[in-house]
């Protein structure tokens, strides 16, 4: 008896030529305002994600700390709100507060609340362009975060419970679009969001850390000096399998800017990035590609061949600096070219 | 269960006829009589979950905060015959044909005038009368592309017209979705019944969409406008441009360059063809009407007018969905078709005429007095129900305004038996079957929207009063043995 399949239609068979046409390769197209909302509904998300493991692993080392003040919320305060330097200050030892202004407080732009209800905004405007499980993700984890008393479960011992849920399912949100997401136009702009952020993120929270040492290289740290900094970027066993030995700082410096394998080194985000800037203006071919290739260029090359050993103390400074405004910069210009609709 | 259902007495039952089974219902009624209370309570469960899971949901506007909600869904599907369906189908064709003849003769010649077959005070007081469109040509001479023209039936099973939509009507993606859960929660009846397909809707709309485009392109970009996410109806947005495959764009991604319309893309300009617009002609071009519209793309009547994009529907139509225009569409029929009218309207009574609103104000009980300009049931005034003071109310509105009103019977609409707090119950309905026409003739596809009034005795179907909707099945009854 036949099975249920039509047959294999074969490479040159002659007996399907009318349809043939209809499937020739057109060139992608895809509205400005869709890939914005595609870019950003990545970069939101991202931000949240990386918020939420510096806030994790802060809230859970900050149980064992001797010093209370090694686990002061006072440099991711400073990191992820606008609050003034003042206030920062005298909120930076309550971690209730400190939770509460970092997750749901609506008055912080980069609460994840705001994060999630903007991530979600643009996902509604794009339900047509994304798949049914990505929306829904979305949707679920805009309703976490709305949760009825959220901002009391998060002074009490209920909190780690809500700082683990919202972590796994943004990683969901990675998962499902992962699986579901047809690799065109639409994923190689939610990809280059996402890496932007993260690339900016990565530099942010690792700047943090080597201003609270003021730069100083040469003054060897212990690894838990470190350890805050590696949790935070999920990177601790990678670091403790890697080098076995030298200067915590500089392996630092090495893990957290140049390693090719850690998918939260700057280095390889660039390498993302580049990869997707590359299909982008390989698929559209827009006026203007060329310089945004160029621009992106010098900025991959200055990592790719920059040199650990030769940072000194005031280099350091400089260098995660002036790479944040350099990819900024890059950002602007590719919204300039990409997404200038309104 | 199924046999302790009670029809209203001097009401026509779409299920019912003195305790007797319609024929078109026996199928439904022996699948349905086997199945216990609590299980249908759990497909009624089970459809609700559906509904929400795939967000079709409809924005209702109450104190300035935005609430989603489901359009309720009721599981007993409503039943026509084949042989009903065909004289529904030919009377909507023959209505649609007189319409369109009617929108190119207006924005023309207008011939009609000139022989008097309409007051031409009524065209000249209309409010959605567009001399901006006067003379514009319109490809193959479409102007109701899509239309969702509202039936009800009476007591003596006499269908209807009560309203003719024919600038954006919604809902299709309701019918669309009705069936579907229908599909998930009672499988195998469809088949057991003989349903006609309605699923191509969205094929046809697309093909006729296509062959609008000007100049033969062989290849036009079709795009589907919608005023963005905070629309009532943009689930149905997206729902439909899902269907297509093409793409959903707000004003802002249009702009207008030497009377092209072109939307902006990563790969810069993309030239449109042609637009299904979900906007009301008032929002869709600052420059030519609302200037404060930020829906709308600036110059964008000047491409139509070049015939350089097609939109669907005509800009225009306004004026012959008119409730006071209504009352002339079977004189229409009579002067463009020359046929006899094969679906009748309401009885109309304009109260400009002094006699016409003379027998009203006295006949108030009888009547229902509608504002000739809005919908979804606002603006209506039934004359059995409402208190004194509404009713002298709407007699002083009259009287200042006669224009803005019509009179017409209260007509106590059919009734189908609904499943509500686990039993059987009759509630009120009418039907909206959606029509395309396409330059090779008029698709219904077979059924359409059935809206319940779900509140007890209520005549009200609309969804932002109560009402709820159906699956609406076209059945081929096996030939009688």
């Amino acid at each position: 008896m036949g099975g249920g399949f039509a047959p294999i239609p074969l490479k040159g068979s002659t007996s399907n030529q009318t349809n043939l046409a209809r499937y020739v390769k057109q060139k992608q197209i895809m509205l400005s305002r869709i890939a914005d909302s595609l870019f950003w509904l990545n970069r939101y998300i991202e931000r949240a994600d990386s918020l939420l493991r510096v806030v994790r692993t802060n809230y859970i080392l900050s149980f064992d700390a001797v010093d209370p003040s090694d686990f002061h919320w006072k440099d991711i305060l400073g990191m992820f709100t606008i609050l003034d330097e003042e206030t920062i200050l005298s909120n930076g030892e309550n971690t209730a507060t400190a939770l509460n202004y970092l997750i749901a407080d609506v008055k912080n732009v980069n609460a994840v609340k705001v994060l999630f209800v903007r991530a979600r905004e643009n996902a509604r405007g794009v339900q047509d362009n994304i798949t049914k499980e990505v929306w829904e993700q979305v949707n679920h984890l805009y309703h976490l975060i709305n949760q009825p008393e959220i901002e009391k479960k998060l002074t009490d011992s209920r909190a780690i419970e809500i700082l683990d849920r919202l972590t796994k399912n943004s990683v969901l949100f990675y998962g499902v679009t992962e699986t579901t997401m047809p690799r065109g136009q639409g994923w190689n702009f939610m990809n280059l969001g996402k890496f932007i952020e993260r690339t900016i993120l990565t530099i942010e929270i690792a700047n943090a850390h080597f201003k609270k040492i003021d730069y100083q290289l040469s003054n060897p740290q212990d690894i838990l000096h470190w350890r805050n900094l590696l949790l935070s970027l999920s990177g601790y066993e990678l670091y403790l399998k890697s080098y076995t030995g030298g200067n915590h700082n500089m392996n630092v410096i090495d893990q957290v800017i140049m390693k090719k394998n850690f998918p939260r080194s700057v280095f390889y985000c660039l390498e993302r990035i580049k990869k997707y800037l590359d299909d982008i203006i390989d698929e559209t071919k827009i006026e203007g590609g060329d310089g945004l290739q160029k621009m992106f260029g010098r900025l991959h090359s200055k990592i790719k061949f920059a040199d650990a050993g030769n940072l000194d103390n005031s280099d350091l400074q400089n260098f995660l600096i002036s790479t944040r405004q350099e990819l900024a910069e890059f950002s602007k210009q590719f919204s300039r070219i990409y997404f200038s609709y309104s | 269960m199924f046999e302790q259902y009670n029809s209203y007495p001097g009401t026509w039952d779409e299920m019912c006829q003195e305790q007797q089974i319609r024929s078109q219902y026996n199928k439904v009624f022996e699948d349905m009589s086997d199945i216990p209370a609590e299980i249908l309570q759990q497909r009624d469960l089970q459809a609700g979950e559906l509904f929400m899971n795939q967000g079709i949901t409809f924005t209702v506007y109450n104190d300035d905060a935005g609430i989603e909600r489901i359009f309720p869904f009721d599981i007993i599907p409503r039943i026509l015959t084949a042989a009903e369906w065909d004289h529904i189908e030919k009377g909507i064709k023959q209505r649609l044909k007189a319409l369109n003849a009617f929108l190119k003769d207006i924005y023309s010649s207008q011939q009609i005038l000139k022989d008097g077959i309409i007051p031409t005070d009524l065209i000249a007081t209309c409010p959605h009368y567009t001399r901006e469109v006067f003379g514009i040509r319109v490809p193959h001479d479409i102007y109701v592309h899509i239309s969702g023209i509202d039936l009800i039936r009476s007591n003596d099973g006499t269908f209807y017209i009560l309203e003719d939509n024919l600038r954006t009507p919604s809902g299709v993606s309701y019918m669309l979705a009705n069936r579907e859960v229908t599909k998930r929660i009672f499988p195998g009846m469809l088949t057991n019944s003989r349903v006609r397909m309605v699923s191509n809707y969205p094929l046809i709309l697309h093909t006729i969409l296509s062959s609008l485009a000007p100049q033969q392109i062989s290849n036009p970009t079709v795009v589907l406008l919608t005023p963005g996410v905070y629309n009532s109806a943009y689930f149905e947005h997206t729902f439909l441009a899902r269907q297509m495959g093409i793409d959903l764009v707000e004003g802002r991604d249009l702009l207008v360059d030497n009377h092209k319309v072109y939307m902006k893309t990563t790969a810069g300009l993309q030239q449109v063809h042609v637009i299904y617009r979900r906007i009301d002609d008032e929002y869709l071009d600052p420059l030519a009407f609302r200037a404060d519209s930020a829906l709308g793309v600036p110059g964008l009547m000047s491409a139509y007018r070049k015939g350089n994009v097609a939109i669907v529907n005509a800009v225009g139509n306004g004026v012959a969905d008119d409730k006071a225009v209504y009352a002339f569409v079977p004189d229409m029929i009579k002067y463009y078709l020359n046929e006899t009218v094969i679906l009748p309207n309401v009885p109309t009574y304009g109260l400009e005429n002094p006699d016409q609103r003379k027998y009203v104000f006295e006949n108030l009980e009888k009547l229902v007095i509608k504002r000739t300009n809005q919908s979804g049931g606002y603006g209506m005034v039934m004359g059995n129900k409402a208190s004194e003071k509404e009713l002298k109310d709407v007699k002083r509105a009259v009287k200042k305004a006669p224009r803005e009103f019509i009179a017409q019977p209260i007509i106590t609409l059919s009734t189908v038996p609904c499943f509500i707090d686990g039993t059987l119950q009759p509630r009120h309905v009418d039907l909206r079957p959606y029509a395309l026409c396409g330059p090779d003739g008029i698709h219904i596809v077979p059924g359409g929207l059935t809206r319940v009034a779900l509140r007890e005795g209520s005549l009200v179907v609309n969804s932002s009063q109560g009402g709820g909707s159906k699956d609406t099945w076209v059945v081929d009854l096996p030939p009688s043995p």
